[in-house]
C-alpha cells in the first residue's frame, strides 16, 4: 500500500510534465496563428514561393537564343553548316550580310552570340585542307555560352564527320575501314539524374529546402522577437509558461513547429516537384527519415538565435541576406569539393548546407539514406547541439525575467 | 520657402545622426552586411573556374592504354581522378554520395580491341544535378577524349600513308575559334559577383530604408520626427533618408573598385560611369523602400514585403536565367526592379564596353523610379501626424 502510494508521486510528476508540454504546444499554436506575420511566413511564403520560383524557371532550358550569322564564303559548305545550326533547337540563326551589322546588332543586345564563317571557308573546304569558323559568345549570362558552344560545336562535328567521310573515299579508304579512320574510339556521353541538363532540376530542389530552412528561421525569429516586445518584462519566455521548467518550454514550443512543418515539408518537397516535373526519383521513407534530423536541427539552430534578437523584424533586416550565403555555402552551384577549408568548416555549422545536398542526392540522384550517413550524422548532431544550446540561453532569458518579475513585485509592495 | 525646407533637411539630418549611433541595427544592417559579403563572395569564388574536381574510374581493363588514357584524364584542368573503383555500381554509389562528379568506364578487352580495329566505346557519366560541375566535367573530358581520338586517328592514317599536310583536315576537316566577349576564361566571379554584390546592396538598402521610416511609426515617433522637420514630409524624408545615401552609394564604390581595381574584373568603359550607376541605383531603391512602407506604413508588413520583392530582385536582374527565357508572363515584371537596369548598364559598359548611348534608356529607367515617393507622399503625411494605422 504505501509503496504503491511512493509510486504514484513520480507518475504525477510525469503526468504533469506531459500536461505542461502539451499545453505550452498548444499555446504556441494559438500564438503562431493569431500572428499575422508569423502566419505570412510560415504559411503564406512555404505555399507561395515553391509554386512561384518553379513557375519562373519552369523552361529549363534557354530555345532559340536569337545569334547573328555572318557568312563572307557564301558557297555549298558554309550555307549546308548554317542550315544545320540553325535546324539546333537552341539557337536560331539571323543572318546579316557583314560583321559590322552583326556587331552591332550584338551591341544593341537583339543577338546573344556571333557565328561568323570567313571568306575563304569554302575554298579550304574544297581543297581537302583545314577551315576555321569563329564564334562569339555573350557572357552576361553563362546560359547564353552554354546554348551557342553547344548547338555551334554540335553542327559543326556533324558536318565535319561527313567531310571526312568524303575525304578518307578520296584517300581509297572506304567501308568499315573508314568508320575506324573517322572514329577509332568512341566516346559515349551519359548525363546523369539530369539528363535534360535543365536548370530547375538543378536549382529548385535546393530551393525547396531553403524555403523550408529561411522560413522557419525567420518565423521562429519573429516569434521570439515579438514575446520579448510585447511581454511585460520585454523577455523571450511569458510569465505564465515559466512554471513549466526551461525544458517543457523548448520541447513544447519545438514539436508545434515541428509538426506545422512536417505537413508544409509534404506539400513543399513530395507534391511541388510533382506538379512542375522536377527530379523526384527519390524513396520518400528516406526522405522523411531525413527530414526530422533536418527539421529538428533547423528549428533549435533557429530558437537559439532567436533568443538573441530585441524585436520582431530585426532578424529578417539583418539576416535576408543570408538566404543567398546558405545557397552558396551548401555547394549545389559551386563545387563542395572546391570551397576553400574556412568556408566549408563556415558552412558546417547551418543546417541548410547538410539538408541541401542531402536532400538533391536522396531525391534527385535516388541514394539511400545510408548514402548520405555524413549529411545524416550531421543533422543529428546539431539537433543535440542545438537543443543544448537553446535550452541554455531559454533558462537564461526565462531566468532573467524572473528576477525581474520580483524585483517589480517588491516595489509594487514597497 | 526653398530656405524652411533647407532648415528641415538639417534638422532632420541632426536627429538622424543621434539615432543612428543608438543602437547596433544601423551598422550591422548596412557596414556590417556589405562588409562580410564583399569579404564572403570574394573570397569564395577567388579560384575563378572550379578546377581538379574529383571523378572515379572504372578501368575494367587495367591494359597501358587504358592507364594512358586515365593519366590523361588526370591532367586535364578541371578533372582529377581520385578513386578507381571496380564496378558500375560502385561507381554510381560513389556518385550519389556526392564523393565524385563524374566516372568513365572503360571495358573489358579496350586495348586488345582497340589494337584489332574493333572500335571499343568509352563512357563517361556526369551528375547534372550538379550543373555547374556537371557542365564542366562534361566539356573538359569531352575535349581531352577528342584529343586522344586525333592522336589515334592520326597514327592510323599514317600506317595507311596518307600524306602529312592532309592528315590534320581529314582529322578536323572545320575547327572552330570561340571568343568569349569580356570574360575569356569564363570567370564565374565575373559572371555572378557583378550582379551578386549589388543584389546584396540592394537588399540592404531596401531593408534600412524601410526600417528608419517604419520605426517612427512603429514606436510613435512620427510626431516628433515631423515637426522637427517643421511639418515638411519632404524634408523629413529627404533629411533622414540622406546619411543612407552617402552611406550605401559609399559602400556600393568600394565594391566597384573592389571588384574592377583590385579583382581586375573587365571593365571596358569609364569605371566612373559604374559609379554614376551605382549612385543612380541606391536613389531607386531608396524610392523604392519609401514606396513600399508608404504603401503600409507598419514596419513589420514592410519587412516582409521588401524580404519578397528583394529576393526576387535575383531572378529578374535576368543574369541567371534570361528574362527573355522566362514565362511571358513573368517579363514584364523585370521592368520593376532597378537591379534589371544595372545589370544592363553592367553589360553594356564594363562587359562588352560599348558607347554610353546604348545605355541611356537604362539611366532613364533608374531615374523614373525617383517619382515613386510622391505617391506615397499623401499616406506617409497623414500616417506620420494621425497615425492612422495598426500598431498589432
Amino acid at each position: 500500500m504505501n509503496a504503491k502510494q511512493n509510486k504514484l508521486p513520480i507518475l504525477n510528476n510525469w503526468i504533469s510534465v506531459i500536461k505542461d508540454i502539451v499545453s505550452i504546444f498548444l499555446n504556441e499554436f494559438k500564438i503562431v496563428f493569431k500572428d499575422r506575420g508569423v502566419v505570412i511566413i510560415f504559411i503564406v511564403a512555404s505555399l507561395v514561393y515553391p509554386m512561384l520560383y518553379c513557375g519562373l524557371y519552369k523552361n529549363e532550358t534557354l530555345v532559340n537564343v536569337p545569334i547573328a550569322a555572318v557568312d563572307y564564303s557564301r558557297g555549298k559548305y558554309s550555307e549546308e553548316l548554317l542550315r544545320h545550326l540553325d535546324a539546333s533547337p537552341d539557337v536560331k540563326v539571323i543572318k546579316f550580310s557583314t560583321f559590322d551589322e552583326a556587331k552591332k546588332a550584338f551591341d544593341d543586345r537583339k543577338v546573344h552570340g556571333l557565328f561568323f564563317i570567313p571568306t575563304d571557308f569554302n575554298k579550304k573546304l574544297n581543297n581537302n585542307e583545314q577551315a576555321t569558323v569563329s564564334v562569339y559568345c555573350d557572357m552576361s549570362s553563362f546560359l547564353y555560352y552554354r546554348s551557342l558552344t553547344l548547338a555551334s560545336s554540335y553542327s559543326v562535328l556533324d558536318m565535319g564527320n561527313k567531310i571526312q567521310v568524303d575525304r578518307l573515299n578520296a584517300q581509297g579508304i572506304t567501308g568499315q575501314e573508314a568508320t575506324i579512320a573517322s572514329n577509332p574510339i568512341p566516346f559515349e556521353s551519359s548525363i546523369l539524374f539530369n539528363e535534360g541538363m535543365g536548370f530547375a532540376s538543378f536549382l529548385m530542389p535546393a530551393i525547396l529546402m531553403l524555403i523550408i530552412h529561411q522560413t522557419l528561421f525567420f518565423g521562429i525569429g519573429m516569434l521570439a522577437g515579438t514575446s520579448r516586445e510585447e511581454n511585460r518584462f520585454h523577455e523571450l519566455v511569458s510569465t505564465k509558461l515559466q512554471r513549466g521548467g526551461t525544458l517543457r518550454v523548448v520541447i513544447g514550443k519545438a514539436a508545434c513547429y515541428m509538426l506545422m512543418y512536417l505537413v508544409f515539408s509534404f506539400y513543399i518537397l513530395e507534391v511541388t516537384p510533382h506538379v512542375f516535373g522536377l527530379p523526384h526519383i527519390g524513396n520518400a521513407i528516406d526522405i522523411l527519415k531525413f527530414m526530422i534530423p533536418f527539421l529538428m536541427a533547423t528549428i533549435f539552430f533557429s530558437m537559439t538565435v532567436s533568443a538573441f534578437l530585441p524585436s520582431r523584424e530585426i532578424g529578417m533586416i539583418i539576416f535576408l541576406f543570408f538566404s543567398l550565403i546558405l545557397l552558396f555555402l551548401s555547394g549545389i552551384s559551386w563545387p563542395q569539393s572546391n570551397i576553400n577549408g574556412f568556408w566549408k568548416a563556415f558552412a558546417w555549422i547551418f543546417p541548410a548546407t547538410h539538408g541541401i545536398q542531402g536532400y538533391i542526392k536522396i531525391n534527385s540522384m535516388g541514394a539511400d539514406i545510408h548514402h548520405v550517413t555524413y549529411e545524416n550524422v550531421s543533422l543529428w548532431i546539431q539537433s543535440a547541439l542545438y537543443f543544448v544550446t537553446t535550452t541554455v540561453v531559454y533558462y537564461w532569458k526565462i531566468k532573467r525575467s524572473q528576477e525581474k518579475s520580483e524585483k517589480e513585485v517588491e516595489t509594487s509592495i514597497l | 520657402m526653398l530656405n524652411n525646407i533647407f532648415i528641415a533637411i538639417s534638422n532632420t539630418l541632426s536627429r538622424e545622426f543621434r539615432r543612428m549611433v543608438s543602437r547596433p541595427i544601423y551598422f550591422i544592417g548596412t557596414v556590417l552586411v556589405m562588409g562580410f559579403c564583399y569579404v564572403f563572395f570574394l573570397t569564395f569564388f577567388n579560384e575563378g573556374q572550379p578546377n581538379k574536381m574529383p571523378i572515379g574510374i572504372v578501368d575494367l581493363d587495367n591494359s597501358s592504354l587504358s592507364r594512358q588514357f586515365v593519366r590523361n584524364l588526370d591532367a586535364t584542368q578541371q578533372a582529377k581522378v581520385v578513386m578507381r573503383v571496380g564496378s558500375h555500381r560502385e561507381a554510381r554509389e560513389e556518385m550519389q554520395r556526392g564523393n565524385i562528379y563524374a566516372f568513365v568506364e572503360i571495358e573489358q578487352g579496350f586495348a586488345a580491341k582497340a589494337i584489332s580495329s574493333k572500335r571499343p566505346p568509352i563512357t563517361f557519366y556526369v551528375n547534372d544535378s550538379y550543373l555547374v560541375a556537371g557542365s564542366l566535367l562534361l566539356k573538359d573530358i569531352s575535349y581531352m577524349s577528342a584529343l586522344s581520338s586525333g592522336a589515334m586517328q592520326r597514327q592510323i592514317l599514317r600506317a595507311k600513308g596518307v600524306e602529312e599536310n592532309r592528315i590534320m583536315g581529314i582529322i578536323q576537316p572545320i575547327t572552330t575559334d570561340t571568343h568569349l566577349i569580356g570574360n575569356p576564361w569564363a570567370n564565374y566571379g565575373i559572371y555572378l559577383l557583378n550582379v551578386l554584390l549589388p543584389g546584396v546592396l540592394q537588399l540592404s538598402i531596401l531593408m534600412m530604408t524601410i526600417f528608419v521610416i517604419g520605426i517612427e511609426f512603429k514606436e510613435r515617433t512620427s510626431h516628433e520626427w515631423l515637426e522637427n522637420a517643421n511639418n515638411s514630409i519632404f524634408g523629413a524624408i529627404t533629411g533622414k533618408l540622406f546619411p543612407y545615401t552617402v552611406l550605401f552609394t559609399l559602400l556600393g564604390i568600394i565594391g566597384n573598385i573592389l571588384l574592377y581595381s583590385y579583382m581586375h574584373y573587365p571593365m571596358n568603359a569609364s569605371i566612373w560611369w559604374m559609379f554614376l550607376t551605382t549612385f543612380m541605383y541606391v536613389l531607386a531603391y531608396q524610392a523604392v523602400g519609401v514606396l513600399l512602407i508608404g504603401i503600409t506604413p507598419v514596419l513589420r508588413d514592410g519587412v516582409t514585403l521588401v524580404a519578397f520583392y528583394g529576393l526576387l530582385g535575383f531572378t529578374f536582374a535576368g543574369f541567371t536565367f534570361p528574362i527573355e527565357q522566362l514565362p511571358y508572363s513573368a517579363q514584364i515584371f523585370s521592368y520593376i526592379f532597378p537591379i534589371r537596369h544595372y545589370f544592363n548598364i553592367y553589360v553594356n559598359e564594363a562587359l562588352h564596353g560599348i558607347s554610353i548611348q546604348h545605355s541611356l534608356i537604362s539611366f532613364i529607367a533608374l531615374l523614373s523610379f525617383n517619382v515613386l515617393p510622391l505617391f506615397v507622399y499623401h499616406r506617409l503625411k497623414s500616417a506620420a501626424i494621425k497615425q492612422n494605422y495598426p500598431i498589432k
